[in-house]
């Protein structure tokens, strides 16, 4: 019988300072497997033998299956055990799981993306399947936030998905480089013009975000079915067994993370 | 060799036609016989209480235990700790290996387990054996011949009857014993308890079908017994729960509960755990284990920034409760609640859920 608690092995091929606190390591399975195929909003659970393992959004583009990418922001055990890696590391891999985002169900539609920090993570495999199947969608519309100017991930990519997709971007507090918007994601919905009829609403951020964000869609007139969050959850076997992730008794780890509003307004716990 | 699987999706043996007798001066010797093919797991006398042990003597057994053991036997099925892979550190090189080669000739007779305990692994396989399967779980699981023994007395703590996991049960079972006095009555499960019987004919007799009759009254005086209790049938009160989320009597509860994790530990359905690592200080070595976990700790639900979702104790109070009565209905179909009354035994703070039940229906 196979044995899925066991991580298979991968190599990190490459690291990328994102912020301070924030890091993109590039990742190849050891096996040579070359087709790891994903759908964007799907997770990981990453091993830094010695430590532990920990759960990360795929953070790269589906459409490159030799390797993938992990945006990681250094937080406990096994994140500080990560940091403390090279280039050429050996990493444990499980994965790809849970659920992403719905992408049939967004085609031909108007997409409205919002993130806040690294929530942009699991966000970016799927802006970039949108980039790479443009005439698929509609408009598409991408509202990003974060503390500071130093706290936005992916720079490097704004002005590349400017040419094919709406951005638009804030942060809480500003400093003298920052000629852009300063107050919380929210603020960047006077700047947009989506049609709550035509528009489906994906986002990922802190639990205080996405309540904000899911009040402000609902007052635009977005209905609960095309309101999307991804969820964090403590994702220990990513399987749906040892409990830790569920709301209401749902698994995060195997229904999720990516949940429709309507079926979140339905749980008996408050997610967000 | 036995390949029991005595769930919900094993075969099922049609029940009346075999039925048998294993003469109570037969039981010692047929103890005896099996240690020398199997791990023989039974209830033992231990300081007093009764537990789920691995036995070494045939004297060892003790199946006169009243309601239930004092803990459940998942531990055979999901050890209180489980180490699920180990590996080697070698400068760059990591070399792994797998655990479940440690279970490759396991092969277990799990004697003397209570109606009730057989619905909890029957509502354990539903979620160890779904969409992902845990090939410990599975392994031990189909790998165990469950001999399964209807009560003679209920404890002061049992209701299994409103659960309908009790007195009597219908599957989950390759054989199941009925003390009727100077011997059991034993009712095959399954084709591997059939296999079973065959292989120690020797210590089974034919029995009169007249004696699943006599089964049949047994039953119904614990059943009467039990009714007395006048609780609901915890599979009819779902939308009772679901309506009572919100209510304040959750904060009374919440105030109560010391948040110990006992009920947890000694609930025969309680699987959840926790992921962690043991490594040797100097990073040559390693281990990935599980150990059993508790939704009523603050760790169980917080996530590397710190947030908590399940802070305050009211919500953990309410989590394995809605656990038991709502979310396994969604989940797999069934509560997961057996009756066994254990963790109403072991409440230092004397929540009773079958008191908790009552209050909601009130309400």
């Amino acid at each position: 019988m196979k044995n899925p608690y066991i991580p298979k092995l991968a190599r990190i091929t490459d690291i990328r300072d994102e912020t301070p606190d924030t890091k993109t390591f590039c990742i190849a399975l050891s096996d040579g497997q070359r087709d790891f195929r994903f759908s964007p909003g799907q997770f990981v659970e990453l091993t830094v033998f010695g430590y532990g393992e920990a759960p990360f959004s795929i953070s790269s583009s589906p459409m490159c299956t030799d390797h993938f990418e992990l945006t990681i922001r250094k937080m406990g055990t096994v994140t500080s055990a990560l940091f403390r890696l090279g280039i050429n590391s050996v990493i444990g891999i499980r994965g790809p799981l849970g659920k992403g985002w719905p992408i049939e169900k967004m085609k031909n539609r108007d997409v409205l993306i919002i993130g806040v920090g690294i929530g942009l993570a699991p966000l970016r495999p799927l802006i970039e399947y949108i980039i790479a199947n443009r005439k698929d969608f509609g408009k598409v519309v991408l509202m990003y936030g974060a503390r500071t100017p130093a706290d936005l991930v992916y720079k490097y990519e704004f002005s590349r998905w400017s040419q094919n997709i709406e951005v638009h971007l804030t942060v809480d507090v500003g400093d003298e480089t920052w000629k852009g918007r300063v107050g919380v994601v929210t603020v960047l919905f006077d700047e947009i013009d989506v049609d709550p009829k035509t528009t489906i609403a994906l986002q990922c951020g802190p639990p205080i975000m996405m309540h904000f964000v899911t009040k402000k869609l609902k007052e635009l007139g977005f209905p609960d079915d095309s309101i999307y969050l991804s969820l964090e959850r403590l994702m220990k076997c990513g399987m749906g067994f040892c409990g830790r992730c569920t709301i209401s008794g749902r698994y995060v780890c195997k229904e999720g993370p990516v949940f429709c509003y309507s079926e979140i307004r339905g749980f008996l716990e408050r997610a967000v | 060799m036995v390949a029991s699987f005595s769930s919900s999706f094993s075969e099922k043996a049609s029940k009346v036609d075999k039925i048998f007798i294993l003469h109570k001066k037969n039981l010692h010797s047929l103890v005896q016989t099996i240690l020398k093919h199997y791990r023989v797991i039974g209830p033992m006398k231990i300081n007093g209480n009764v537990f789920f042990r691995e036995l070494k003597e045939a004297d060892e057994l003790f199946l006169e235990y009243k309601g239930h053991t004092r803990l459940p036997p998942k531990r055979y099925f999901l050890p209180e700790k489980e180490v699920l892979f180990s590996y080697e550190i070698k400068g760059n090189e990591v070399i792994i290996k797998d655990h479940l080669e440690y279970l490759k000739d396991y092969k277990a007779v799990l004697i003397g387990i209570h109606p009730c305990d057989i619905q909890a692994l029957n509502i354990l396989d539903k979620v160890f054996i779904s969409e992902f399967e845990d090939p410990y779980y599975t392994t031990r699981r189909k790998n165990t011949l469950i001999i399964g023994l209807t009560c003679n007395e209920p404890s002061e703590y049992c209701f299994c009857y409103f659960t309908r996991s009790g007195p009597n049960i219908n599957d989950g079972y390759d054989l199941l014993l009925t003390d009727l006095g100077d011997m059991y009555l034993v009712e095959v499960g399954s084709s591997q308890g059939k296999s079973f019987i065959d292989q120690f004919s020797m210590f089974f007799d034919k029995a009169d079908p007249q004696l699943l009759k006599k089964k049949e009254e047994k039953i119904n005086s614990l059943v009467k017994q039990m009714q007395k209790l006048g609780l609901p049938f915890f599979n009819e009160i779902y939308s009772t729960m679901v309506n009572a989320f919100y209510d304040d009597f959750w904060e009374d509860l919440g105030r109560m509960c010391l948040a110990c994790g006992k009920c947890n530990y000694s609930c025969p359905t309680c699987y959840c755990f926790d992921v962690q690592e043991e490594s040797e200080p100097d990073l040559t070595e390693g281990r990935r284990i599980r150990r059993w976990d508790s939704c009523h700790f603050l760790s169980f639900t917080r996530v590397a920034s710190g947030e908590i979702f399940r802070k305050d104790r009211t919500s953990r109070v309410k989590q394995r409760i809605y656990h038991k009565l709502v979310y396994s209905v969604n989940n797999i179909g069934t509560i997961s609640c057996v009756g066994c009354g254990r963790c109403i035994e072991t409440c230092t703070a004397n929540i009773d859920i079958r008191d908790v039940v009552k209050n909601l229906m009130k309400r």
